[in-house]
């Protein structure tokens, strides 16, 4: 590295910074490759990539805005790999926006994870146990169906309004604090 | 567009279930509205949440900060330790537990270069062990192919544990006994999946969620002690203390609370028509027939060293837990001859459980200063250092067994490199005979032998020197791992010792200059054994068999 950049930090204080923006960086990562049932494993590529560039990282710069460039290179890597033709992907405007937009994101995920046990208590047991389901299992939405005997038109209409019903309550409930 | 389409694009977005037309719309409406950005913002985030809670809080993504901290030996325990439990609120809590298990071990062991990586980031860090728990004992214990060591990582994979008991402690607190015949796989410190056998877990409340996967279906624990048969037709459930949930796929989880007996089987979930009891043995029960079983095999040790204390090739035999009245000496427990070594003194060493798992029976020489002195009169045409050792890690640049004071002519020093390398040498020549461009001593070094797994568990080392057949041979657990001729012109015919130190290195005994190096081993020593000949290779794998306790 060059001698006159300002203090790298060290491994403590690194891994307190990635630590600290892993739920960032993992929405970011999604947010780029939404549907991708590899967008944990890409974004696990990108932690390696980061740790491995630590020493680059300059403290008191953006620590996100480094991450997520290095995220982004590893996104893009992804789709070349994949190659697959009629990759939907986003223009590269609206992925910048995201980028930033995530940058400031700062939500606690253990408030959330709680509210939303709470919201899935209030679901019919039919419906929660639909949604867990279909979590558990990496199955498109089309033999997922097929397997549970349902059309997938109507299964799609029911996960959403499941989800619907989920987010509406977890906001509900972050607003008022009741998760706590 | 309305609300309502637009929330259902984004659904079908992050299913992966959109067409192409769609994408373009939903595209359009990310690029110009703030707010259907936070809507695909907050439904990234109930998704990955669902997912997480689908999963039992343990997936890929909450690994990646384990696998991405883990490698990072760099980092004192202490200070990633506190960060970690910091920053890693909530939804990695549970997680942390793995991280401080990959962290605390990663720092303790210099040298895993046999062992993988989890991220592929070993290359340029400092190394990692990999694993998911400990094997904590076992009794009887038949494992199909390599048999496991107990204090041993458990080995990623399915394992199949013929006859026998074994009891696993996973990083997330969970104490799991396990027995044959049964076929399993620890999938992380949260899910253990047991497709066959019985096993009975106790799950502490930081791993409330620890999940046993069947081919029937999954037992989630919502908090203290079970146990589960998984067989060909079913897998019976009893809930010793606390709940469970039971979940087959397609059916809502069926909670189960204490001492209830319920199965999941083809039919479903179901309360069993037989409510015997499983009848597996819980851990603190196991670890109290362990214990029992311990002090017996330990008694027996002692009975067969009262046999061999008239071997007349004895210098000295110093057991750990047979100190003296006020507990600063070690009686020498060897038969009076010529050559006898008297009792050792205890410098500064703290009681520490010994190899049989009974407290105080062994000595901790970790503290700086630990030592135990002893004076070994005579000259030896041979030698056969042997001992019982539980080293946390070779920190110093030399791990003291043991060692002369200062380094005199025909002296032996005895040690471990930093690099997991026996090392052994008598000296040879003075420096102050003036030829000053040869070595004053050779060393003979056996290949490293020290990984991670050693770390913390007990083993038995010893080197023989033998000046007639001109030979050192080094061994580690009975079985020989070098052994090396003894050039001519470094061939010392009889040894000296004089004052000396086990698990350090005294220099000579009047100087007055405090400052000294630091070279005490950094673990506990639970016996020590000097013998004026060098035994043959059987033997030593004799006195490692009946020595083990891990048998």
């Amino acid at each position: 590295m060059q001698p006159e950049l300002p203090n790298p930090p060290s491994d403590a204080e690194f891994v307190g910074l990635l630590t600290q923006s892993q739920l960032s960086l993992l929405l970011y990562v999604r947010s780029l490759l939404p549907g991708e049932a590899d967008a944990g494993d890409v974004a696990q590529q990108a932690n390696a990539k980061i740790w491995e560039k630590r020493a680059d990282f300059a403290l008191g710069t953006n620590f996100l805005a480094w991450s997520f460039a290095i995220a982004r290179f590893e996104v893009l890597n992804y789709r070349k790999r994949q190659a697959r033709d009629s990759r939907l992907t986003f223009s590269e405007d609206l992925e910048q926006t995201m980028a930033s937009e995530l940058q400031q994101i700062d939500d606690d995920l253990l408030s959330r994870q709680e509210a939303l046990r709470k919201c899935l208590e209030g679901l019919k047991p039919e419906a929660r146990t639909l949604l867990m389901d279909r979590y558990e299992t990496t199955e498109s939405l089309a033999d997922f169906a097929r397997r549970i005997g349902r059309s997938a038109g109507g299964l799609k209409v029911s996960l959403h309004r499941i989800r619907a019903t989920l987010a509406d309550c977890i906001e509900r409930r972050l607003a008022t604090g009741a998760a706590r | 567009m309305t609300p309502e389409e637009r929330e259902q694009l984004i659904d079908s977005l992050i299913d992966g279930e959109i067409d192409e037309a769609d994408f373009l719309r939903i595209e359009a409406e990310l690029s110009v509205d703030p707010e259907v950005r936070a809507l695909y913002y907050n439904r990234l985030k109930l998704d990955l949440l669902l997912q997480r809670e689908a999963s039992g809080s343990v997936d890929d993504s909450s690994s990646a900060v384990a696998q991405a901290v883990a490698p990072s030996a760099a980092i004192p325990p202490v200070a990633s330790v506190n960060i970690l439990q910091r920053r890693l609120t909530g939804i990695f809590a549970v997680l942390a537990a793995t991280v401080l298990g990959f962290v605390a071990w990663s720092v303790w062991n210099p040298d895993s270069s046999r062992l993988g990586s989890p991220a592929g980031l070993a290359g340029k860090l400092e190394p990692t062990a990999a694993g998911f728990a400990i094997l904590q004992g076992q009794s009887d214990a038949v494992w199909e192919g390599d048999p496991l060591a107990t204090g041993s990582l458990v080995p990623s994979g399915p394992l199949r544990l013929r006859s026998g008991v074994a009891q696993i402690e996973l990083f997330s607190g969970v104490r799991m006994v396990i027995e044959g015949d049964a076929q399993f796989v620890v999938e992380s410190a949260m899910l253990v999946r047991l497709d066959r056998g019985r096993a009975r877990a106790q799950v502490p409340e930081a791993a409330r969620g620890f999940r046993v996967q069947t081919r029937h279906g999954d037992l989630i624990d919502l908090g203290t002690e079970f146990a589960i048969d998984a067989g060909d037709e079913a897998a019976r459930v009893e809930v010793l203390a606390g709940e469970v949930e039971l979940h087959r796929q397609g059916t809502a989880r069926q909670r189960v609370l204490e001492g209830d007996a319920w199965q999941l089987s083809d039919a479903g979930v179901s309360e069993r028509s037989d409510s015997e009891s499983l009848q597996v043995i819980g851990p603190d029960a196991f670890e109290r027939q362990l214990s029992s079983q311990q002090i017996d095999q330990r008694r027996q040790w002692q009975q067969r060293v009262a046999s061999m204390r008239a071997d007349d090739r004895l210098i000295a035999w110093y057991q750990t837990q047979q100190t003296s009245a006020d507990g600063r000496q070690l009686p020498n427990l060897a038969e009076p001859d010529l050559h006898q070594a008297g009792a050792a003194a205890i410098v500064a060493c703290q009681p520490a459980s010994d190899r049989w798992g009974q407290a105080g029976g062994a000595l901790d020489l970790s503290r700086t200063g630990s030592r135990i002195r002893v004076d070994v009169p005579g000259e030896f045409g041979g030698l056969t250092m042997l001992c019982w050792v539980k080293i946390h890690s070779l920190d110093r640049l030399y791990n003291s067994l043991f060692l002369t004071d200062g380094h005199e002519l025909n002296e032996p020093h005895w040690q471990i490199m930093n690099d997991g390398r026996l090392f052994f040498s008598v000296k040879k020549f003075d420096e102050s005979n003036g030829k000053r461009r040869r070595p004053d001593k050779y060393n003979f070094y056996s290949p490293p032998f020290w990984d991670p797994s050693f770390s913390g568990q007990w083993i038995m080392l010893a080197t023989t020197y033998d000046a007639q057949a001109r030979r050192v041979s080094h061994y580690l657990n009975g079985a020989e791992i070098g052994s090396e001729a003894v050039p001519a012109d470094y061939l010392v015919p009889q040894v000296t010792i004089g004052p000396a130190s086990i698990g350090n290195w005294s220099e000579p005994m009047y100087r007055t200059d405090p400052q000294f190096v630091v070279r005490n081993l950094n673990g506990s020593l639970d016996e020590f054994v000097l013998y004026s000949s060098a035994l043959s290779g059987s033997e030593i794998a004799e006195l490692y068999r009946l020595g083990n306790p891990a048998r």
